[in-house]
């Protein structure tokens, strides 16, 4: 007799050989969308600042009122208070150079009003002159300080070649 | 489902969940950082110091042209409403009475010139 039944094999289905690699480009696709979302689109604004982040024309205006205020009212320790907050590396030397600046576009009562803060702060003791940065506490000892003097160190210029 | 719609549905949850880890990154983690900012996102306190310095000048000056020219530093919301803003943010944390009457008269003096002020 004839065997007519037929053995059927279902081939078995090969396993999603595929990688996962879809799921990695997924996920860079929506970070670069979020980044660019983040960063371009709508980006954080900041609010209640200070006025050390302002730009630089800024802050010479900035700093241009406050030179305009001590010359009229004379209180020096609210215009330091007020400079402070420029954050200025050397308040005295950005208070100068923009005096020369002003002086130079014919603005001579700026010019005058930022000079005049500079030289009082100056010579008042609410000014501290700028330190190094990254300097090491000075190690103590037990020797007498020297006083600092004045010294002629610099070579003396000859007339001789 | 079909394996076809789970690897779509898949694909798009990795596109949110990277969505969610940029949002993250670009507003908490490392947010964008301007260089500089406007005198417009001045913190209340400096523009009234602000809006303090301009009313001291302008009664040295009694320039009220000057005054409002300064005042436009702060932004294009109008003279007035910073200087009422100001005098606000001053008497709720208690400037000195005479800060106060500085900008009062500041405030009063461009509140005459605004048009159809003026006596």
């Amino acid at each position: 007799m004839l065997n007519d039944t037929q053995e059927i094999r279902p081939t078995p289905t090969p396993p999603d050989k595929r990688s996962p690699l879809y799921l990695l480009t997924g996920l860079i696709i929506g970070l670069l969308l979020g980044l660019i979302y983040a960063w371009v689109i709508n980006p954080v604004i900041y609010e209640n600042s200070a006025p050390a982040s302002l730009d630089e024309g800024d802050k010479d205006i900035y700093r241009k009122t406050i030179a305009q205020v001590y010359a009229v009212t004379g209180n020096l320790e609210r215009a330091a208070s007020r400079l402070a907050l420029l954050e200025d590396p050397d308040p005295i030397l950005a208070l100068g150079s923009q005096a020369q600046l002003a002086l130079a576009a014919g603005n001579d009562s700026d010019a005058r009003a930022l000079a005049l803060l500079a030289s009082v702060l100056q010579s008042s003791s609410l000014y501290q002159p700028p330190t190094l940065e990254n300097t090491d506490p000075p190690a103590t000892t037990t020797e007498p300080q020297t006083p600092l003097v004045p010294t002629y160190t610099l070579p003396i210029p000859t007339s001789t070649p | 489902m079909k394996r076809r719609g789970w690897r779509y549905l898949f694909f798009t949850l990795a596109i949110l969940a990277g969505f969610s880890a940029g949002l993250t990154y670009g507003w908490v983690i490392n947010p964008v950082r301007h260089a500089s900012i406007n005198p417009v996102s001045l913190g209340m306190a400096y523009k009234t110091d602000f809006v303090l310095m301009t009313a001291e000048l302008y009664d040295a000056d009694g320039d009220l042209a000057m005054a409002l020219v300064r005042l436009n530093f702060l932004g294009e919301m109008g003279p007035l409403t910073f200087v009422e803003s100001a005098i606000e943010y001053a008497q709720t944390h208690h400037y000195a009475p005479p800060d106060l009457m500085l900008m009062q008269v500041l405030a009063g003096d461009i509140y005459q010139a605004l048009p159809g002020k003026s006596n």
